[in-house]
């Protein structure tokens, strides 16, 4: 592993490991680049992560308190924890179930597609999908998505039966196992699955694509990669003509530290990553570092997530296997006719018991309660992610509060917006109608747990108004400052977010390469 | 306590590299080792817990071992302490009997009389936390657990369902 000088101004410097900063780090130290990556979190290796729905969710969670607000049910279930990620080396992509799907044509175009929507703050993306096209391709190759370049897809598992004959009985047509970073045979040098239904919790076998065991490990064997686990960024620094000259960090043993760069990448995910841009305000950027145009931290999104868990009369066993193996792509275009705008998806979801007892309807309890979990062996879960609509008040503010390291605590406000309410109900009324086709006795509509697919709170746009960076992730404001996470999504889209988050990773460590001038 | 245990139904695994269940005693002084809950505060709490979660096949230990771990929180922790003794102390109210004495009917309506405040919260949140976390549950309800060390599930009926058709083979 390299190991630069912290006077050294030549490096690049990435707040975060995951998706879009792990990924962009390997990309960058491909290219002849010096990349320091300062991760919060710890730096596990496969052997020690657990087999334990709460054990994993201890060891991986960014578990910091925040505060939440808003009309969202979010708020009121999980106030301390409202938005969910990891706080390890590979970021969330040590826990993501691997769903690789890609945003539509018209998606991207959003506030074209959709028109003028009140109350919500819709733009076009500054790209195409034609232009996002080549990185696609790139991403799926490298983290080896079922069915694209020649992969078979993942086989079909109890809960896809379920789904599978339910939606053929409704008459949808798109039903498929979907498209998985995960190995349905080994693929570069990774096994095929075990279908041991414990991906998320570190995925120990290996199977699937993530930071952690694909993009670091070729990172460092370059040599120019420079890893600090459990260094926790707190602002950014800048210089006289406004450009990021570096990042001050408390590390390991707690002391504070000040890294030089040439180019400063934020990648710490929907929360940290406006948090850190906030905390980084001076006289030059009194509301925060690239928040001239006051976006930062605003239009955040989560996606229209929510799960039906039903009770069947015989056997299901959700749990065995791949957890989120099947597809209905039926609902996912845009459809005015359905009286609101966009679309979702509809996956399979399968949990643990212990986590399926949390998340059934938090804060449920009673006989009948009870008498659900008792059928565990027999229930299985169908869930969906659609898009939300961005607005401007939807937004992660600093609070009063400091936390141990002297930064304030964040808040999100998360009001849900009339078509967000509208696809959670045409949703809910989908999945449960798919789990009864199927001879369902019993079906609960479980309210959205915090939120995962966390987006949009530096996005990008066309015109500097608008946004906080441009195209190329890069801020309008300060020319060697960039967002690599997936808040600098202009809007949501549908579909689960990570192939997204690395193709524009790629895309960006081009430009960055050939700004370097190297 | 066994991080294997096998039913009629399924064997379920509690992963190997995790710490077995707290011990519990079977006898009546199972409380009398706890460090931070009295005795008497133990009882309500397991009879609240088994009115918020009533399973009534299963033994009395898996609802004492979440006392344990309610034990092991309050340990050192004063407002946990606090707010446990808060809870049992506003079950207790408007009855000359203990909670864990009275009907069902009358917990149920002195559990709903508290829901909303934080201690209330506090135990429902960790009851769920740690009841539905007993690897004896697990064998109870249906859930295998851990499975990497034997193998996943490829071979262990990941796809043996047979109640509804065959798929076909074009997907």
């Amino acid at each position: 592993m390299a190991t630069y000088a912290r006077d050294d101004d030549d490096t690049i410097v990435i707040v975060g490991s995951g998706a879009g900063g792990g990924t962009l780090a390997n990309e960058l130290c491909q290219r002849g680049q010096k990349v320091v990556l300062l991760e919060a979190g710890a730096h596990f290796q496969p052997g020690d992560f657990v087999n334990d729905d709460w054990a994993a969710y201890e060891m991986l969670s960014w578990l910091d308190r925040r505060s939440a607000s808003g009309t969202w049910r979010v708020a009121r279930d999980h106030p301390d924890a409202p938005s969910w990620h990891c706080k390890a080396v590979g970021g969330t992509t040590v826990h993501w179930s691997g769903c690789t799907y890609r945003f539509t044509a018209a998606e991207l175009a959003a506030r074209s597609t959709y028109g003028d929507i009140a109350g919500a703050s819709l733009i076009d993306w500054p790209l195409t999908l034609q232009e996002l096209e080549p990185f696609y391709d790139r991403a799926e190759r490298k983290m080896g998505v079922t069915r694209t370049n020649g992969l078979p897809a993942l086989p079909a598992n109890n809960n896809f039966k379920v789904m599978y004959w339910g939606a053929k009985r409704l008459g949808l047509k798109l039903i498929s196992t979907g498209r998985h970073a995960i190995n349905s045979i080994p693929y570069d040098g990774r096994p095929a699955t075990i279908q041991d239904g414990f991906t998320i919790s570190g995925d120990r076998h290996g199977a699937r694509w993530s930071v952690l065991n694909v993009e670091l490990p070729a990172a460092l064997a370059t040599g120019r990669l420079d890893l600090r686990a459990n260094a926790r960024a707190t602002n950014i620094e800048h210089d006289e003509a406004g450009r990021a000259t570096g990042v001050v960090y408390v590390d390991v043993d707690g002391a504070r530290q000040f890294q030089a760069a040439r180019v400063v990448v934020v990648a710490g995910n929907c929360v940290e990553s406006p948090r850190l841009l906030l905390n980084s305000a001076s006289g030059r950027f009194p509301d925060g570092l690239a928040n001239g145009w006051g976006h930062v931290g605003r239009h955040y999104l989560r996606h229209i997530i929510q799960t039906v868990w039903s009770v069947f009369d015989k056997p299901v066993h959700m749990y065995r296997g791949e957890l989120m193996g099947g597809l209905i792509a039926d609902y996912a275009r845009h459809d005015p006719a359905r009286g609101f705008a966009g679309g979702y998806y509809i996956e399979l979801n399968a949990m643990g018991l212990p986590t399926t007892a949390a998340f059934l309807d938090t804060g449920w309890w009673g006989r009948d309660f009870a008498q659900v979990m008792e059928q565990y062996a027999n229930m299985a879960g169908i869930f969906m992610t659609g898009e939300d609509m961005p607005q401007p008040g939807n937004r992660v503010t600093l609070g009063t509060d400091l936390d141990s390291y002297g930064v304030p605590v964040a808040n999100i406000h998360y009001d849900d917006h009339p078509n967000d309410l509208l696809i959670r109900n045409h949703g809910y009324k989908t999945l449960s109608a798919i789990h009864k086709a199927a001879g369902a006795t019993r079906t609960v509509e479980a309210p959205a747990y915090p939120a995962s697919h966390n987006l949009g709170s530096n996005r990008m746009s066309a015109k500097p108004e608008d946004g906080v960076v441009n195209r190329f992730g890069q801020a309008h404001e300060v020319p060697n400052l960039f967002i690599a996470d997936g808040s600098q999504f202009a809007t949501g889209g549908a579909c689960n977010p990570t192939l997204t988050i690395v193709a524009l990773a790629i895309r960006q460590a081009e430009t960055i390469a050939t700004m370097a001038g190297h | 306590m066994d991080l294997d245990i096998a039913t009629g139904k399924v064997t379920a695994h509690k992963d190997p590299k995790l710490p077995a269940a707290p011990a519990v005693g079977e006898g009546a002084d199972w409380a009398a080792g706890l460090a931070a809950i009295a005795p008497a505060d133990a009882e309500t709490l397991v009879a609240a817990i088994r009115t918020l979660y009533p399973h009534d096949a299963l033994p009395e230990r898996l609802y004492r071992r979440v006392v344990v771990h309610l034990d092991r929180l309050a340990n050192g922790a004063a407002p946990v302490a606090e707010a446990l003794r808060s809870f049992c102390a506003g079950l207790a109210q408007g009855w000359p009997i203990g909670f864990a004495e009275r009907a069902e009917t009358y917990r149920i309506q002195a559990l709903k009389k508290l829901e909303g405040t934080t201690e209330f919260t506090f135990v429902q949140r960790a009851a769920v936390r740690y009841l539905y976390d007993d690897v004896e549950l697990w064998a109870a309800f249906g859930y295998e657990g851990a499975s990497v060390h034997l193998g996943g599930y490829v071979k262990r009926g990941f796809d043996d369902l047979d109640w509804l058709p065959p798929l076909p083979n074009d997907l």
